[in-house]
Order: C-alpha cells, then sequence, then structure tokens
C-alpha cells in the first residue's frame, strides 16, 4: 500500500493492465466453481427469481444479470433485475382476494 | 519420531511443485532435519531427475508397498546432503497400482523415521491425486500467478477441506516482478485476496531454477540463486520461524526514486 501510494507519487501511470482483467474474470469464475451448482439449476434459480419479481414489478427479464460473487470464501448471489415499470396494486394484481 | 507429513499439491500440472518438493525438501534436510521426500506420481516418474538421483533407483514405492523390499532399500539416500532422502515413484505401474489405505500406512510408517515427510502430488484431481493426500497432516498449494493454475488451485483448497486437510498454506511460483509492475501479471494481494488462504511463501521467476533441474542440483544448494532463497526461506517458515518475505519490488522502487531525483538513466 505504502508502495502503491509512493508510486503514484512518483509519477507512475495508473492505467489498467490486463491483470485487473484476470482477477474480475478469475473472481467470476470461481464463484461459479464454489457454489457447484449445475447450470440448469441455476437457470431455474434464475426463472424463479424473474418470476418472484415479476410479482410485483414489470421487469426485462432478458436484461436480467444473476451470477454468484464471492468474497473470502463465502459467496452471496448478486441479481440485477431491470425494472420496466410498477404495478400500482402489486401482489393483489396477481392474486385478488388474498389481500385484506 | 513423529514428523509432518506434507503433500505439495496443484491441482495443475506445470507450475512448480516438483521443484517445490525438491527445493523445499533439500533447504530442511540442510537444516538438519531427517527428511524423506516421496514421488506418488505413479508412472510419470520426475522427482528422481530433478534431485539428480535417477541413477541411483533399484525399488520404488510400489516394491516397498508390495513387500518385494523393504522400505529402507527402496529409500534412496542424497550424497549432497546426508539427512535426504527419496522414494522414488515407480515408472512401469499406473496410478491405480496404489490404494488411499496403502499410502496412508506407508507415510505413517515413515514418519516414524523422519522429521518431515513430502510428498510429491500428482497433477489432476483423480486417483493419484486422493492418494497422495491420504497421508497428509498438512498441504501447501503451489500456484503461478495465472488465472489457469489460481483456479485449479482454488479446487484444490475446497477439495483439501472436504478431505479434514485444512488450513493449506500457499506458495506463489515463478512470480516477475517486471510484469507485475506492469500490472500486466496478478500480484501477491490478488492471488491471496482470491484464493484466501495463509501465504508460506513466494519465489520469483528464475533462470536458475531451469539451469539447477538441468544438472539435477537443487536450486537452494546455489548461494546465489534468487528462488533458492526464497525456497530456504519456505523451509524456515515450515519451521515455524518467522523470516521476511523476499522483496521483489526494491530494486525497481530504487530505481524509481533514482529517477525522480534525476539520478537513473
Amino acid at each position: 500500500m505504502v508502495f502503491e501510494f509512493m508510486s503514484r507519487v512518483l509519477g507512475k501511470k495508473n492505467r489498467l493492465g490486463s491483470k485487473d482483467l484476470a482477477k474480475e474474470r478469475l473472481k467470476l469464475v470461481l464463484a461459479q466453481d464454489r457454489v457447484d451448482i449445475s447450470p440448469q439449476m441455476f437457470e431455474k434459480l434464475r426463472r424463479d427469481l424473474a418470476k418472484a419479481c415479476a410479482k410485483y414489478v414489470e421487469i426485462d427479464e432478458a436484461g436480467m444479470d444473476v451470477r454468484f460473487d464471492s468474497g473470502d470464501r463465502s459467496l452471496a448471489l448478486i441479481a440485477s433485475v431491470p425494472v420496466i415499470g410498477t404495478k400500482r396494486n402489486p401482489v393483489t394484481s396477481n392474486r385478488r382476494g388474498n389481500m385484506d | 519420531m513423529n514428523g509432518k507429513v506434507m503433500v505439495v499439491t496443484s491441482g495443475k500440472g506445470g507450475v512448480g511443485k516438483t521443484t517445490a518438493v525438491a527445493n523445499i525438501g533439500c533447504a530442511l534436510a540442510v537444516r538438519g532435519k531427517k527428511v524423506a521426500l516421496v514421488d506418488a506420481d505413479i508412472g510419470l516418474r520426475n522427482l528422481d531427475i530433478v534431485l539428480g538421483l535417477e541413477n541411483r533407483i533399484v525399488f520404488d514405492i510400489i516394491h516397498a508397498m508390495e513387500g518385494r523390499c523393504r522400505l529402507r532399500q527402496a529409500l534412496i539416500r542424497d550424497k549432497r546432503v546426508q539427512t535426504l532422502f527419496l522414494l522414488p515413484a515407480a515408472q512401469s505401474k499406473d496410478k491405480d497400482a496404489i490404494m488411499p489405505e496403502q499410502m496412508k500406512e506407508l507415510t505413517r510408517e515413515l514418519a516414524d523415521e523422519f522429521d518431515y515427510v513430502i510428498l510429491d502430488c500428482p497433477a489432476g484431481i483423480e486417483r493419484g491425486f486422493k492418494n497422495a493426500i491420504a497421508g497428509a497432516d498438512t498441504a501447501l498449494i503451489i500456484t503461478t500467478p495465472e488465472v489457469s493454475a489460481v483456479r485449479d488451485a482454488d479446487r484444490i483448497v475446497g477439495l483439501l477441506e472436504a478431505e479434514g486437510i485444512d488450513e493449506p498454506k500457499l506458495v506463489i511460483n515463478r512470480l516477475r516482478p517486471d510484469m507485475v509492475k506492469r500490472g500486466d501479471m496478478l500480484d501477491i494481494e490478488d492471488v491471496i485476496d482470491i484464493l484466501a488462504i495463509d501465504l508460506i511463501g513466494v519465489v520469483p521467476d528464475d533462470e536458475t531454477v531451469i539451469t539447477s533441474t538441468n544438472k539435477g542440483e537443487p536450486a537452494v544448494l546455489d548461494g546465489v540463486s534468487r528462488a533458492g532463497e526464497a525456497f530456504r526461506r519456505i523451509a524456515a517458515r515450515i519451521e515455524g520461524e518467522d523470516v521476511p518475505f523476499l522483496s521483489m519490488e526494491a530494486p525497481d522502487f530504487w530505481g524509481r526514486i533514482k529517477r525522480f531525483l534525476g539520478a537513473g538513466r
């Protein structure tokens, strides 16, 4: 860290090297490796997630980005779900009569 | 004696497992420890030639396991470092010639006589890997700062954990400080960050490893080899010493200071 600071002070250009790409790609692929979930199961998870979101808001399912991310040997499921519009009466519009 | 059984593994081939085993084992022996190196890569024997002991093999690990010779007869004593021994792999058999249970028994027997039993694990995660880790108490994972090697190392961490070998230690091999400087190679912190295991050593990419392998003399026996120095430090850390890491950045750092002051170039 000290070194990084010094090299910045000493005018090292802070360009992005190929290692940043390597690290990013590795992190993603390792997250997938670590969950050890089949592509079929993952697809099912993605679809169920879309279905669950669609109950409440209008989403663009094709634009969804779902993936696992990992840090320190722990995992997180990261989902980015584009919302096209909101529904006025979310759940009731699907399951009329269930709400009071 | 109740020696430590350590497996050196990586998943990916060609990252320097055999070289690491030869050098770390040799460095521990130079420190006065009694060390047995076991080539667990059945069918692809290599530790013998890296150590320069290829012409002295009479019996191998399979002979010893099958009771065709005594274990002591299969062990080759290194002439340079008297406390270093090699148990060579069989060249004509394949990995299925051994069962994990036999390996456990063999390493236990060796651990009675030696301070360190170091196993050179074959690449891959199949039978040969399972055999090699069967009797191990601890593991060293070797990786290079490349995506494929790091990915495989991560898989190995998981597999070792599943086998009850916790807290493996990491060796980053063939680091090229010049490329790290340019941002074109994963640096030490990147690799630790990704794998989330403890680092025990960093070995610079060094031509002397190739020349010493050509001669069959571990680089740790060469006083000027940078890689040899890195392996000696790993041996010291295995022994519980708190040794500083080889400074990979230093020359370039001072070079930059000089340039900044207008003294260099």
